[in-house]
């Protein structure tokens, strides 16, 4: 037999691809495409606590949806926080990636220190936020009294209109870092050279920042935003830890509306629903957003 | 249009000087090639004009003003990249008129400018297009557009052509020459290579580990080069170079070298007997002639189409010469070359300067 027929012959060839891809399609199915279908499935069932079952109840559950005033008012809630959030961190983590783009001595000390806070788990970040803006003995508290954002009348957490900028401080501390990081991470690569070329044409510090490293950074703020924004529109852990969506529901955020459905009422198939319907916002958003920033260059 | 004027200019990288006690002054409108091998500190040289390094000690003037702490934003300096360096993320258009843009002209001006360069350069068709939908030369030539537009006063090329084909090569310094011409604008121009040294400057100036050999025309470099290095460096084949001394014959002097032996002209005749030198001949100044005073090996034959160049063996120093096509001459045998006494550089082999 020749060689070339023994090849044919073996299953384990690197002609066929099928058998090697086969434990990736696996866990795919599995933890992915199942879930998915069954949350579908799902949102055309109740669970009837008298009969202890799921039963069909077809499109009931999309049509208490859209007339839900607490799941539009939760949305409100998520987008608002998903649209300020992003906006801060954004800023802020181009701000900081900008002053620690040197060279100088300790500048890489404290890009590794940027690190610190991403290895907190988020509901211990809630945890210490929760502490520190409590209006008895929390330092936050005290320092926006001293400077006259708050009196000792409205604690942050318990005021409707400042809760969800409670929880946001708490965001904002944890993941700007993380644009930072990913900023820097593009910033230290830019290439030198078009940056002597503007100096030399004239270019101020600022028309170099909007005209040459916004442009070149275009495809990292992209990443950026796509990751943390998904992140960020199924923010669960700091209200959870610190509101539970109060005060009222000014706090409450889809996924903790889902959540408080599913588990609280056991209404496993609305819970679905409200679900499902977060996943198609953020896929339209997400791919809208990756069609905008399409860059041609 | 300025003149700039280096005053004991120096420049060291850590422990490694890169600059040393540099003096030249570039005259209004002229094309100087700032020319040598790798590391010989032209490109820190340029790189300092342009602001892009600090000075390390001396003083850089440019139209009689000081420029040591100016900004290079406001030193009012054109300058080609040798990767060209574009701006990836705008069109050829924006590319031409960013200095333009930066600093608020009106639209119309603008626009006037950036066709007139892109019609100069041939860049009219591509101008709606990103750089790397360019090839090389076009990208080459945005990066002149880029310059030709800033009206500034002193241009600077960072060896602008080592990237493109030797053809392209050939081509774009007929038309850098040409845009000087039309500009009349002070250009310094640095490149490792002779021939686009020879060829484009008014005066080039020869650099070796940090210090300048020699300045001068093109021709006074090729024709009376101050120093052996220069000879070397300048001209294509390089000069052939024999080891020998000096031998007074009445009044007389000769160059020596074994069994070879030829005569110098009368400016020697004051030269002291026996004093050991390098005797340097250009393959071009050499005839072949069966009563030639040198004699060589010839061990191979190449031709190059215009002409043909001979490697030889002349008293164990390898020697070409170059010689007309279609001459009879078989590799294995010996050749007789004649050259005339005028046309031999006499180097001291000790300093190795010219005698």
């Amino acid at each position: 037999m020749s060689q070339s027929s023994a090849m044919q012959g073996r299953f384990w060839s690197f002609d066929r691809a099928w058998p090697w891809l086969l434990p990736m399609v696996a866990m795919l199915l599995v933890f992915t495409v199942y879930p998915l279908l069954y949350n579908i499935w799902l949102s055309f069932h109740e669970y009837a606590p008298l009969k202890r079952r799921l039963v069909y109840v077809g499109f009931e559950n999309w049509q208490t949806l859209f007339a839900d005033a607490r799941m539009w008012a939760s949305l409100g809630v998520t987008l608002f926080y998903f649209v300020v959030v992003l906006i801060i961190q954004l800023v802020l983590g181009m701000a900081l990636a900008l002053l620690l783009d040197s060279d100088d001595p300790g500048m890489g000390f404290l890009r590794g220190v940027l690190t610190l806070t991403l290895v907190v788990p988020p509901a211990i970040t809630g945890m210490m936020f929760l502490l520190m803006e409590d209006p008895e003995f929390g330092v936050l508290s005290w320092f926006l009294e001293q400077i006259g954002l708050l009196t000792s009348s409205t604690p942050i957490l318990a005021t409707p209109a400042t809760a969800l900028w409670g929880v946001v401080l708490a965001d904002v501390w944890q993941w700007t870092p993380f644009m930072v990081l990913i900023f820097l991470a593009g910033l230290r690569s830019l290439p030198p050279e078009p940056y002597e070329a503007a100096t030399l044409d004239g270019a101020s510090a600022m028309q170099i920042f909007r005209r040459i490293t916004l442009p070149l950074m275009n495809k990292v703020i992209a990443v950026a935003v796509l990751i943390r924004g998904i992140d960020l529109f199924r923010m669960f852990d700091y209200v959870f830890v610190m509101t539970s969506g109060g005060p009222g529901t000014t706090t409450y955020t889809l996924s903790l509306y889902a959540w408080q459905q599913t588990f609280s009422f056991i209404k496993w198939g609305y819970g679905a629903t409200i679900s499902l319907l977060a996943l198609v916002i953020i896929l339209v958003i997400a791919n809208l957003f990756i069609y905008i920033a399409k860059v041609r260059w | 249009m300025a003149t700039v004027e280096y005053q004991k200019i120096g420049k060291s990288f850590g422990t490694v000087v890169v600059l040393n006690d540099l003096d030249l002054t570039i005259n209004e409108g002229e094309f100087v090639v700032l020319l040598g091998a790798s590391g010989c500190g032209k490109t820190t040289l340029l790189r300092m004009t342009a602001g892009l390094e600090t000075v390390g000690s001396g003083n850089l003037s440019i139209d009689g003003r000081r420029v040591n702490d100016v900004h290079p934003r406001d030193r009012d300096i054109a300058m080609v990249f040798q990767n060209y360096a574009l701006y990836p993320t705008m069109k050829v258009y924006d590319n031409i008129a960013f200095s333009l843009q930066v600093a608020k002209r009106p639209e119309q001006e603008i626009r006037a400018k950036v066709d007139e360069a892109a019609s100069v350069l041939g860049l009219t068709p591509y101008l709606g297009r990103y750089p790397k939908e360019l090839s090389g030369g076009q990208r080459q030539r945005v990066a002149m557009g880029r310059a030709m537009v800033r009206n500034a006063k002193v241009f600077l090329f960072d060896e602008p052509l080592s990237n493109l084909d030797a053809k392209l090569r050939a081509h774009m310094r007929v038309e850098i020459r040409q845009l000087h011409d039309r500009l009349a604008a002070t250009t310094i121009y640095v490149t490792h290579d002779q021939i686009e040294a020879m060829t484009m400057a008014d005066k080039i100036v020869l650099m070796h580990e940090g210090r300048i050999i020699q300045v001068g025309k093109p021709d006074d470099l090729y024709d009376i080069p101050n120093s052996k290095y220069v000879a070397d460096f300048i001209g294509s084949p390089t000069m052939n170079f024999l080891d020998g001394q000096l031998r007074r014959a009445g009044k007389k002097v000769q160059f020596v070298c074994g069994d070879l032996k030829l005569s110098l002209p009368a400016g020697f005749s004051d030269q002291q007997d026996g004093r050991r030198v390098i005797c340097g001949i250009r393959p071009a100044d050499v005839t072949l002639s069966a009563k030639g005073e040198i004699t060589g090996e010839l061990s191979l034959i190449e031709k190059t189409g215009a002409d043909m160049q001979l490697h030889t063996t002349v008293e164990n120093h390898e020697f070409v010469a170059i010689v007309p096509r279609g001459v009879d001459v078989a590799a294995g045998t010996s050749v007789h070359f004649a050259v005339q006494a005028d046309k031999l550089h006499i180097f001291d082999a000790g300093t190795e300067l010219r005698i």
